[in-house]
């Protein structure tokens, strides 16, 4: 557990000094640990519904990763967001839960099976951003083109695009806050 | 969308937020100085300040105040991470309320019987309620914002430290101006001035730190 979190601290530090690699492992080992809470605490409510769930998550970490503090730990600065957002999306969906924080220990990941979920929320969410902001969304994610060449095809500057997907990201966890309330 | 492709998103996304630390003192040093600006234009630094900085009883309100505004200011930043709802602790603000309560004991004791009153209610209890609020608009504003941009988890309590932290340094600064010494009129009307602050901050934090 302890190892785990060291590796999760270096690779978050890296990824948060500008190493964009280190930021995909990262995002790539949590990822079943928080499937796995997420199951646990939701099962009820499907597993495409928790794919949901995690995606939001996944965003709030993402949007929120300046607020952890090198020096700390990394494991109660995600699960805090963890359970934050998990409370939050299950009484959005009119369920009630008790997510005492220590119970995450327990929890065992959950990878996202042979056929990968797909979740729902997100593609509806991106697609009432502005145009231009979900074809880099989409390109980026589900298409997998770089930055440069989505620059490229959009004929916009890196720059510009990546300050353009900050801005949908950002704008993206707005709608879902407003969506599921 | 696959999670994978959400990840994918997310990890071309490199433009980076400053640290929080960095958001406040970028906000509130320069709030604090037009705080400090404003009581010395309108109202004017006590005549006396330089012998008022020396004298115990005088100096301890700005000692009260300033440092129950720092770690309240101190608390502001943990609350602003999502861990710190579970291991912020409240002492250091405990600490001050008994400290500045010991000195309103003290001070009720060592004043004549017949003195009491006039040294609560003072001369300037008006302006005092009026000016502290105003000037911590800005100090609490700006602590606000910087919650904004952490991840509260418990925005009921970053709302209480953030209006004890902007109103204590605020009345650090309303000090500089006010020449009330005696702690019967400071402990009570600081203290009301900043518990109304406070309580105000605390219902806004309640509702907009949410996220």
């Amino acid at each position: 557990m302890a190892e785990q979190d060291d590796a999760w601290g270096q690779l978050l530090a890296a990824a948060n000094a500008g190493d964009a690699r280190a930021y995909v492992r990262f995002l790539q080992s949590v990822t079943p640990v928080l499937r796995g809470i997420v199951r646990a605490k939701g099962g009820g409510l499907g597993e495409a519904a928790c794919e949901d769930v995690l995606q939001e998550v996944l965003l709030a970490v993402h949007l929120k990763r300046h607020t952890w503090d090198a020096g700390a730990p990394v494991r109660p600065w995600l699960y805090a967001i963890t359970r934050y957002k998990v409370v939050d999306a299950f009484r959005a969906r009119g369920r009630k839960i008790d997510v005492p924080i220590e119970d995450f220990a327990e929890v065992l990941a959950a990878e996202a099976g042979p056929d990968p979920t797909e979740a729902a929320d997100m593609n509806k969410m991106i697609s009432m951003l502005d145009v231009r902001s979900a074809e880099i969304v989409r390109k980026i994610g589900l298409e997998g083109v770089s930055v440069a060449e989505t620059g490229l095809a959009l004929t916009m500057s890196e720059g510009a695009v990546r300050v353009a997907l900050h801005r949908a990201l950002k704008t993206l966890a707005i709608l879902r806050e407003r969506h599921v309330k | 969308m696959k999670t994978d492709d959400l990840i994918r998103a997310l990890a071309a996304d490199t433009v980076r937020r400053p640290d929080l630390r960095t958001t406040l003192m970028i906000g509130l040093l320069p709030a604090l100085g037009v705080a400090a600006l404003a009581v010395w234009l309108s109202l004017g630094f006590r005549a006396d300040l330089a012998t008022a900085l020396v004298t115990p009883v005088s100096v301890a309100r700005i000692l009260l105040t300033g440092v129950l505004g720092i770690a309240a200011s101190r608390l502001v930043l943990l609350l602003a991470r999502p861990e710190g709802g579970q291991t912020t602790r409240f002492w250091p603000l405990a600490a001050v309320a008994a400290a500045a309560l010991g000195l309103l004991v003290w001070a009720y004791v060592t004043t004549p019987e017949e003195a009491r009153q006039m040294a609560t209610v003072g001369k300037t209890m008006t302006t005092c309620l009026i000016t502290i609020p105003l000037l911590s608009i800005l100090p609490v504003g700006v602590l606000h914002y910087t919650l904004r941009q952490g991840a509260v988890t418990a925005p009921l309590r970053a709302g209480f430290v953030a209006g004890l932290a902007g109103s204590g340094l605020s009345a650090a600064i309303y000090a500089l101006h006010c020449t009330e010494d005696s702690p019967l009129f400071y402990v009570t009307w600081y203290g009301l001035a900043i518990a109304g602050v406070t309580l105000v901050s605390t219902l806004i934090g309640a509702r907009s730190l949410r996220w």
